[in-house]
């Protein structure tokens, strides 16, 4: 097939003794960024370009090096969402829900390996996805306009509840929030300031950065300050690590769930301006209302890190179709990326494919390459990582909280975003303390403004008629199911809850109780 | 009865919220929802998931006792003097001294929170600067 | 070595160092880490200037650092406006670019408090004519046919385009309806996207019935076919590759949208410093290597330097909000 004598001569591009350097070079660089909190991969990608510059590096092997960045931040943010409960980058938020309490249950090395695993599925499916399916998929992409656009929003937020184990009034709260947060700044409309107070440090908004760093990590360290005992950390550094591989038993519970979020997720990447953090949210939640029979999702069920770390990574190949096909950059990261290549004179576009095909398959190729070196560099490390578990809280902690200050203050340079940050940590402290779940607060600050914007460009289109917003089938059933996703665990989860206590004993069921939906 | 206090403090926010957006200057051609038309549905949703909140009251959460809150209050302080004096006394020196206080607030002894607190600066500062090549603070030393 | 040419990330606002640079050389200043602020997200028309120049400045070796590129999107240009004054206005490395969508803005008083005579303006590099475009599928062949559809069923058209409300992109279609003869600026149904690229690809799906952009928002794909041009905004037929496509007045319709690309620098930019960027932008301009980037890309030639170019923004402006007052967008 042409195709494949395509992807072979990227290989014949990509595989030289300087890319595979600077493939692992890249990887190694991408996980460290990935893992450290306030570090994501579109900065990542950012931080490295100037490298890529200086050594003077061709087109293809900048963009060996900085996919490669980009893949290994990807699977980097796992790693401290599943040992510190602080998720590296947005979209490894959900990685914490299950992966932490498996790290308190002494199953950090399984955890890590099995996310690894999943990380690895997912990107070598969306590659593959994106060599044959490139041209459909930005049919896809225009099957949605504004209208859609909106109700796939509306159906993150919607689904919600039953995710952040507790009641849906306080998720409703915190989604609400955090899109309230990130109305703050000028209007991308009509370019009027909003919400600022006149203080012009708020006129870019509030970046969603200093949200998550300081609602995740240094509330976090302010857990600690206040757990601490006189004799410091005697009783809590006894974690155990584990195994450091899933079992064959594990890995095939979660064999399905992790094709599906790869699915799932490839697709919420396709979508220019969803990118990863809708994938793994969208692949947690589906995987939860699938398969979690048992309520064991949010107490460390495998197949609750499985799933959205095969989520993100299939969406972070995803988000390079609308890049390469369409010019326009799917996620944060890939509009780096865009940069870079319009920076090499390469314009992505409906012609890419035509007039560079050796930049495209020799990126597939690099894509690909990555992603083995990924998973080779991953697993053996794994017990490397473990070892984070070793250090006393009382040196982790400070190293944690001024690694979060250093990231955004390295990329920002504004001790005003470092004030703001603090402010967060309190903020986090105490919704914790309350129960308040704090991913819808960073699902609202990373979603809002697209969400608003399209709300509001359908609405300009349809001359002022709302009811465009249901008027195209996909709009329809999006909200069918962001309307069922809302309304189901209400009712259902009482049901299903009620016949499992009848089937179990009762003092089993004291434990897992808790953390279920809760109308 | 935290419950009760955190939704009265949430319809108030809902309410201020709301007039917040309310205050923003619209311009002569905007588009038809304007710019507030969004804001406003936040902050309805906001005030009414509030009222749930403060009507059905979870179970009370364990709230630190006194000197534990004072604490909380006294690292808040210390970060955000290190927000403030950041650009002032440099990347190295601010770090050592808050990594310092941190480590030895969460049981270290003072020595040991010295050394570590260096320690964790230093090795910042080589990871995030040198490596990465990040503009860190640069203060009065260059570093 | 790798530090100091790591010492920039690219994204976000980075400040740091670069206020260090109070200790340029009196004469022959030569920026030491050239950068470039590109107001926008990547891919649009501010973006492709800075990298374009800071490529082809390199090239020529005009410069010898790479030139860094920070995207800062935000009010349509006017956040990097106030970081500018607010932030960088001693900088002697830093420039800005700039496009007839700044000039809209300012003269619109929409980058609150900042007037032109904060900054420096430095020099143009090209205009970039306006266009307004339909897919490919669509019925309307003509400007004449597309705002006669404007004014009988303005109900059935959108127009989408990278500038907000009242912005550049907006206001070229509503000077080529004045044209026409409509005088009711809301019949013009514009939405704002936040760059060209998202924009087209809305009205390849269908959202959208028209596109106001610039010629190098669309060139893709005029190539691809995915797209119609319905009229360039300029006074006479581009040369090279886009020579078949048809002008607003040759149908008819008086208006020229002309997006002139250029840069501004910080207002307290060190005399040495603005004349030795005067001088690499004009020889730049003068370049082959310039001339070939600007007709495989649309650009009509606009060479103007230092005085003229701060002369010619001023008019510029000055045009802008005499025409923004007729129109009824400020008052």
């Amino acid at each position: 097939m042409d195709m494949f004598s395509n992807l072979y001569d990227g290989f014949a591009i990509a595989i030289t003794w300087q890319n595979l350097l600077l493939a692992l070079v890249g990887c190694f660089l991408g996980t460290i960024i990935g893992a450290l909190p306030g570090l994501g991969p579109s900065n990542g990608v950012a931080i490295l370009i100037p490298l890529a510059f200086s050594l003077g590096l061709g087109p293809t092997p900048a963009m060996i090096l900085l996919t490669s960045v980009y893949y290994g931040a990807m699977y980097g943010g796992r790693i401290s969402s599943i040992l510190l409960n602080i998720p590296g980058d947005e979209p490894a938020m959900m990685t914490c829900l299950d992966g932490y309490p498996m790290a308190r249950k002494g199953l950090a090395g399984e955890a890590l390996s099995l996310s690894g695993i999943a990380s690895f599925v997912g990107a070598f499916l969306a590659t593959w996805g994106l060599i044959f399916l490139a041209p459909q998929l930005v049919q896809f992409a225009l099957l949605f306009g504004p209208a859609e656009y909106f109700a796939l929003f509306a159906l993150a937020f919607a689904t919600l509840g039953g995710v952040s184990s507790t009641n849906q009034a306080k998720s409703a709260f915190a989604a609400m929030l955090g899109l309230g947060l990130a109305m703050i700044g000028v209007d991308q409309q009509t370019g009027t300031p909003r919400l600022t107070f006149g203080d012009v440090h708020l006129y870019d908004g509030i970046d969603f950065l200093v949200a998550i760093v300081g609602l995740f990590a240094l509330s976090e360290v302010f857990i600690f300050l206040e757990h601490r005992h006189g004799k410091a950390d005697a009783d809590d550094t006894a974690v155990k690590v584990g195994r450091l591989t899933p079992s064959w038993a594990t890995l095939k519970t979660c064999t399905p769930s992790i094709l599906r979020s790869s699915c799932l997720g490839f697709l919420a990447g396709v979508l220019p301006g969803a990118g990863a953090s809708l994938g793994s949210f969208i692949s947690y939640t589906v995987e939860k209302r699938l398969v979690d029979r048992d309520g064991t999702f949010g107490t460390g069920d495998p197949r609750g890190v499985a799933a959205p770390e095969a989520g993100n990574n299939a969406a972070a190949g995803g988000a390079l179709v609308p890049m390469l096909a369409l010019g326009v950059p799917g996620s944060g990261t890939t509009a780096v990326l865009l940069a870079v290549l319009l920076s090499l004179n390469i314009t992505p576009g409906p012609l890419l494919f035509n007039h560079n095909p050796d930049v495209v398959w020799g990126l597939i190729a690099a894509l690909f390459i990555a992603n083995f070196v990924l998973l080779a560099l991953n697993i053996p490390l794994v017990g490397l990582f473990t070892r984070v578990l070793m250090v006393p809280p009382r040196i982790l902690m400070p190293f944690v909280a001024m690694v979060s200050f250093v990231g955004i203050y390295g990329i920002s340079g504004s001790a005003f975003d470092l004030q703001m940050m603090v402010g967060f940590g309190i903020l986090g402290w105490v919704l914790r303390k309350l129960d308040v779940p704090l991913v819808p607060i960073i699902l609202g600050t990373l979603l809002g403004n697209m969400m608003e914007n399209n709300l509001r460009r359908a609405i300009s289109i349809s001359n002022g008629d709302w009811w465009v917003l249901i008027q195209s089938p996909l709009a329809i059933g999006l909200w069918i199911v962001a309307i069922v996703g809302f309304v189901l665990p209400i009712f259902v989860g009482r049901l299903v809850k009620a016949r499992m206590r009848s089937r179990a004993p009762a003092s089993e069921w004291a434990a897992d109780e808790a953390p279920a939906d809760r109308p | 009865m935290s419950d009760r206090i955190f939704g009265a403090v949430g319809v108030l926010l809902a309410v201020f919220y709301g007039w917040a957006a309310l205050q923003t200057e619209e311009s002569f051609l905007s588009d038809i929802v304007g710019p507030k038309a969004f804001p406003l549905i936040i902050a309805s949703i906001l005030g009414l998931s509030s009222l749930i909140i403060f009507a059905f009251p979870d179970a009370k959460p364990k709230w630190p006792s006194l000197p534990r809150l004072v604490e909380l209050f006294a690292a808040v302080v210390v970060l955000m003097l290190y927000a403030e004096f950041l650009d002032e006394a440099g990347f190295v020196f601010a770090t050592a001294l808050a990594a310092t206080y941190l480590s030895w607030r969460l049981g270290s002894p003072p020595v040991q929170a010295v050394i570590a607190g260096v320690a964790i600066a230093v090795s910042i500062y080589v990871v995030f600067h040198l490596v990465l090549g990040l503009s860190l603070a640069r203060g009065p030393f260059g570093f | 070595m790798l530090a100091s040419t790591l010492r920039k990330s690219l994204i976000g606002g980075l400040v740091g160092l670069a206020l260090g640079s109070g200790a340029a050389p009196a004469q022959d200043f030569v920026p030491e880490n050239p950068e470039c602020i590109a107001p926008a997200n990547p891919g649009g028309g501010w973006d492709f200037t800075c990298r374009q120049v800071g490529r082809t400045l390199q090239d020529l070796g005009l410069i010898s650092a790479t030139m860094q590129v920070v995207n800062m999107a935000g009010g349509s240009g006017g956040t990097a406006f106030a970081y500018v004054v607010n932030e960088r206005n001693d900088d002697d490395d830093l420039i800005i670019a700039a496009s007839s969508a700044t000039a809209t803005r300012l003269a619109q008083g929409a980058f609150p408090g900042n007037t032109m005579d904060q900054v420096r303006w430095l020099a143009s590099v090209g205009a970039d004519y306006g266009v307004i475009a339909v897919a490919a599928d669509s019925p309307i062949q003509t400007l004449p046919d597309f705002f006669e559809q404007m004014a009988t069923a303005p109900e059935t058209i959108a127009i989408g385009g990278g500038s907000a409300v009242g912005g550049w992109d907006h206001l070229k279609v509503l000077i080529a309806a004045q044209a026409y003869g409509i005088d009711d600026v809301r019949a013009v149904r514009y939405v704002a996207f936040e760059g060209g690229g998202e924009a087209v690809t809305q009205l390849l799906a269908g959202s959208l019935q028209g596109f106001s952009g610039d010629l190098s928002e669309v060139r893709g794909f005029i190539e691809s076919g995915d797209v119609r041009v319905l009229a360039v905004l300029a006074p006479e037929r581009l040369a090279g590759d886009f020579a078949d496509l048809p002008t607003a007045r040759e149908q008819g319709i008086d208006a020229i949208g002309a997006n002139w690309r250029g840069f501004y620098a910080p207002g307290d930019m060190s005399d040495e410093a603005y004349d030795a960027w005067v001088e690499m932008i004009t020889e730049l301009y003068a370049s082959d290597e310039w001339q070939e980037v600007m007709v495989t890309n649309g650009l009509a030639p606009l060479d103007l330097q230092g005085a003229d170019f701060e002369a010619f923004v001023a008019e510029s402006i000055a045009r802008i909000e005499a025409l923004s007052r007729e129109i009824g967008i400020i008052q």
